[in-house]
């Protein structure tokens, strides 16, 4: 391998480019310089694996690929008309479990005082050890009930999509 | 492939496209054209890259689908050209960082076409041929058959390969040792002009 360039190369490789490998100057330059030899050689190697047949194989149908992008095109115009309703869909989930967030926080006390009223007797017997204002309890009951209205939020979320398209 | 093509966006489409007012799609009769004039060579570019017929026919289908999404100022014969070898090498680029290289996805010498008779030596060298030209790295095979075969500048190079214009020679010097130094290995000998 070789590491200088010859500064002959560029015209070298312009002549072989044009195929004149063959004249004289340039085939004793070739002869002598084993730099430009080699480039040269490439160069007329490449020439020959692109004459080199290809398999027979017929090239794909225009007409498919004429068709295919224009259904390509309708797809990607959809996709630019439905951009901003699918960035709603987003804000309205996203608004949608903020408002419920806020909503449990601000009714925490009465939400708390309800869930304690809703456990029947027998459960509430159970569960003296755990007295119903225990934050782990209701905590858990509010993710429960978070986790619920989440699905149905995103149930109805569903729905009103479907009703859009 | 039609969702393939779908979620390639159209890249770096050059100076004459869409921010030109004048820019047109191409009209069926147009594009009939093109493809009759540059669907061989760049199907013959792509093989040659990926070494497969199949993947040669996706690549082919994705440069045209995006030809065909774009407005064009232009009627330019040259530049449609390069945009079509420049599309199709950023589909072969995206085609092996999604794992599929060329390389190990190369169609084997079916034995049926290596023993045809009256064909068996030719159908053998031109497999030489091939496997020895896939040795090399996909950038340098796109190179090579960018400046070689194809005749492009050195700027239309770098905007296929995304490379500085300035590079360019510095890599077709290199893959050309490289080359070089393969066809020595393979045999093929110096002074094989």
């Amino acid at each position: 391998m070789l590491n200088r360039t010859c500064a002959q190369l560029p015209d070298i490789l312009s002549a072989v480019a044009a195929g004149r490998e063959r004249e004289t100057l340039v085939a004793a330059h070739l002869g002598a310089c084993p730099s430009c030899c080699e480039q040269a050689d490439a160069i007329s190697w490449m020439r020959r694996l692109a004459a080199a047949p290809e398999p027979p194989r017929p090239l794909p149908d225009p007409g498919v690929i004429w068709w295919k992008a224009q259904l390509l095109r309708r797809w990607q115009a959809e996709r630019v008309a439905f951009a901003p309703i699918e960035r709603m869909h987003r804000v309205e989930l996203a608004a949608g479990f903020a408002s419920l967030a806020v909503f449990l926080v601000w009714q925490w006390r009465g939400f708390s005082t309800l869930v304690a009223r809703a456990i029947p007797a027998g459960v509430a017997a159970m569960s003296t050890a755990t007295p119903p204002s225990n934050p782990v309890v209701l905590a858990l009951v509010l993710c429960g009930t978070a986790a619920v209205g989440a699905m149905v939020l995103a149930g109805l979320h569903r729905m009103l999509g479907r009703n859009h398209l | 492939m039609v969702e393939q093509a779908a979620t390639l966006d159209v890249g770096d489409v050059g100076a004459h496209t869409q921010a030109d007012p004048r820019a047109e799609l191409l009209s069926e009769s147009e594009f009939q054209e093109l493809y009759r004039l540059h669907a061989r060579p760049l199907w013959a570019y792509l093989y040659r890259l990926t070494g497969n017929t199949a993947d040669a026919d996706d690549l082919l289908q994705d440069a045209y689908c995006r030809l065909l999404a774009i407005p064009f100022a232009t009627r330019d014969d040259r530049e449609l050209r390069a945009y079509l070898f420049r599309v199709a090498t950023n589909a072969a680029t995206d085609l092996w960082r999604r794992g599929g290289r060329g390389t190990r996805r190369s169609e084997p010498l079916t034995s049926e076409s290596a023993t045809t008779a009256d064909h068996g030596d030719g159908v053998a060298l031109k497999h030489d041929m091939s496997r020895t030209f896939r040795n090399l790295k996909p950038q340098e095979r796109m190179l090579l058959w960018l400046a070689h075969v194809e005749g492009s500048a050195h700027r239309d190079i770098a905007e296929a390969l995304g490379l500085k214009a300035a590079s360019v020679p510095v890599l077709l010097f290199r893959a050309r040792r490289k080359l070089a130094a393969l066809l020595r290995k393979k045999g093929y000998g110096p002074g094989e002009r």
